[in-house]
């Protein structure tokens, strides 16, 4: 199995860019669905998660400890979305200033919004699992050596996390049902 | 065990990380219970629901594009750097903030060469010794400097005698002569003929080192780094001399180095650090200087001012002033919508004729357009990549305490300092920030 984000992040600062791609193969659908739950919209997403990777490339000299670079990259990825969100927001103001439309189109939504929106929602500690479990294509024992936490907890986790999913999915259908 | 208890190992039984014993109990519950059975189909649900969508998005590969990026995103940096603002006294200020970085690259810029001793077959021609001879030998030093685009950036004129150097840029009249072991620099205007003693000790000091003095250092320090990989590119014609020319590529820089393939003596250098690209050219060693240049008396007919400049210390209370001058003065006491240095510099004209308007004494004026200089050092000094500091005062108001519009992590602290709409400043953990 491949080498530790350690060792790739230490790779990029001894003057190896190239390798910053294994990092981008380790976390790319990890960030997707972080950022599709939190902007709403495939293509967006992808942007923001490339503009996080960058930036985290030119801050990786920056990274205190490079075992901790996934949580850290999150963290990127969050005030990633933040800004696009401030960003979509003044554009649809001055876009309804502007024409005077009632509501600007809506955006293409990922294909499964609903469920990336709920992870999105999830609070910090469970959200993680989820993501490295069903999108960092990490192993419940995986998960355990990498956030270090006995794998008992990481199932407990899993279990909580799902129900919370299914709570926040059942809703999101009801309020779907009150809509139409 | 009851159904809770059960319900407890539903997940450990779907990833199969239970014993034989325990999953036959489990498979045994769930033949006789309904509830559970339901559950158990209601999660697996989930969990399908969960691999489709990490399936499906794993399809997107954002490798090369990522890869891509970086490269473009350091182009787009350069420009944006050759774009800096007209002001005289920031754009004096920002070179020099910048140099730091400038020095940090230094080690490379000679492991280049001493690459060339170790590796290449130019060496029987070409030693190591025979390229820095001349640099540590040299007493004078002249070269032009270009930071940003080559075309568009403006060329700063570095005459460098001993620990002495007289600066010139092109697009402006004033000359600055700056003495590295005093810490003090003499800045003249020769159409006003004004003559001003700036305090540069500490931060500006240490980043203005003189190039021989840095590549001496570096001399020594690229003794530990023999690994750096080094890039031969070939022969080429520069400024109708024929040169050799060697690239290292390091984490945030990347270096070309042209040397005269006859003299062994570098004469051309570019420098891409972090966001900026750094051109040294036209280098010449041991040209003979007019050494009245250099010297730290305002020449005849010149007027020295009696005021006191001070750039030694840059500090957050200094980049306060900067953020409650442009919301009281230039946004009706808003904060702007974003905050990045060209922001700072395309306003620094409009701040400057606001201080100037204001109904205080001229030694009042002087003293805040000076903290305006340096609270722009300040934001200059901080992490250029945006990963340490955060800017989140878009729409709120000068006075609103609640609203936190900026933080940054000091280097060396574990908390961050958190500017808050009435400029008030707390200590922050990180896991505090606001959201």
């Amino acid at each position: 199995m491949p080498e530790t984000d350690q060792y790739y992040v230490e790779r990029c600062l001894d003057g190896h860019p190239d390798d910053f791609r294994y990092l981008v193969r380790s976390y790319q659908s990890v960030l997707l669905a972080h950022l599709a739950g939190k902007l709403g919209n495939k293509d967006k997403a992808e942007e923001a998660a490339q503009e996080s990777f960058v930036r985290a490339y030119f801050g990786l000299d920056r990274v205190k400890k490079p075992e901790s670079f996934f949580s850290w990259l999150l963290g990127i990825a969050d005030r990633v979305a933040k800004e696009h969100h401030r960003r979509e927001q003044l554009r649809r103001q001055r876009e309804a200033i502007r024409s005077f439309s009632e509501e600007a189109p809506s955006p293409e939504l990922s294909q499964d919004y609903a469920l990336e929106s709920a992870i999105g929602d999830l609070p910090e500690a469970y959200r993680q699992v989820i993501l490295l479990r069903y999108y960092g294509g990490h192993s419940c024992n995986q998960i355990a050596a990498k956030l270090d936490m006995p794998l008992g907890t990481v199932t407990k986790t899993l279990s909580r996390a799902y129900a919370m999913l299914r709570e926040s999915l059942q809703q999101h259908e009801r309020s779907e049902v009150y809509e139409v | 065990m009851n159904c809770a208890e059960y319900k407890e190992l539903l997940v450990a039984y779907i990833e199969g990380l239970l014993d034989e014993t325990e999953k036959r109990s489990v498979a045994q519950h769930l033949r006789d219970c309904a509830v559970c059975r339901a559950e158990l189909k209601e999660t697996s649900n989930l969990c399908s629901r969960l691999v489709n969508n990490g399936k499906n998005l794993a399809q997107t590969n954002l490798e090369d594009v990522v890869l891509e990026r970086i490269i473009r995103e350091q182009n787009v940096r350069l420009k944006t750097a050759s774009k800096i603002g007209a002001s005289l006294k920031i754009r004096r200020i920002i070179m020099k903030s910048r140099i730091t970085r400038f020095a940090a690259a230094a080690a490379i810029i000679v492991a280049t060469v001493f690459g060339l001793h170790l590796f290449n077959p130019f060496r029987a021609t070409l030693t190591f010794a025979d390229v820095i001879e001349p640099i540590l030998k040299a007493r004078t030093v002249v070269l032009d400097f270009v930071v940003g685009s080559e075309e568009t950036g403006p060329v700063m004129h570095d005459i460098v005698v001993g620990s002495r150097i007289r600066r010139t840029i092109s697009n402006m009249d004033t000359i600055m002569v700056i003495d590295l072991d005093k810490g003090k620099m003499l800045t003249l205007d020769p159409p006003s003929k004004g003559a001003a003693y700036v305090d540069i000790q500490g931060p500006l000091r240490e980043g203005t080192r003189n190039l021989i003095e840095f590549v001496r250092n570096a001399v020594i320090r690229v003794k530990d780094r023999p690994d750096i990989p080094v890039q031969e590119l070939g022969q080429r014609e520069i400024d109708g001399r024929k040169a050799i020319g060697f690239l290292v590529r390091g984490h945030n820089e990347q270096i070309t180095i042209w040397a005269d393939s006859r003299k062994a003596t570098p004469i051309r250098i570019e420098m891409l650090l972090g966001q900026t690209l750094y051109i040294i050219k036209n280098i010449k060693f041991d040209v003979p200087v007019d050494e009245t240049l250099v010297s730290m008396e305002p020449p005849a007919g010149y007027t020295l001012s009696d005021k006191q400049f001070d750039m030694t210390q840059f500090t957050e209370q200094d980049f306060i002033t900067v953020l409650r001058l442009w919301a009281e003065h230039l946004l009706g006491g808003s904060f702007p919508q974003s905050l990045t240095v060209g922001d700072l510099m395309s306003l620094t004209p409009q701040m400057g004729e606001k201080i100037g308007q204001l109904n205080i004494s001229d030694e009042e004026k002087t003293q805040l357009g000076m903290a305006m200089g340096r609270g722009f050092v300040f934001f200059q000094q901080l992490d250029p990549t945006g990963v340490t500091w955060h800017y989140a005062g878009s729409g709120v108001k000068l006075g609103e305490a609640d609203k936190a519009i900026f933080w940054y992590q000091p280097k060396g602290s574990q908390t961050y300092r958190v500017i808050y709409g009435d400029l008030s400043v707390k200590d922050v953990a990180p896991g505090d920030l606001p959201k």
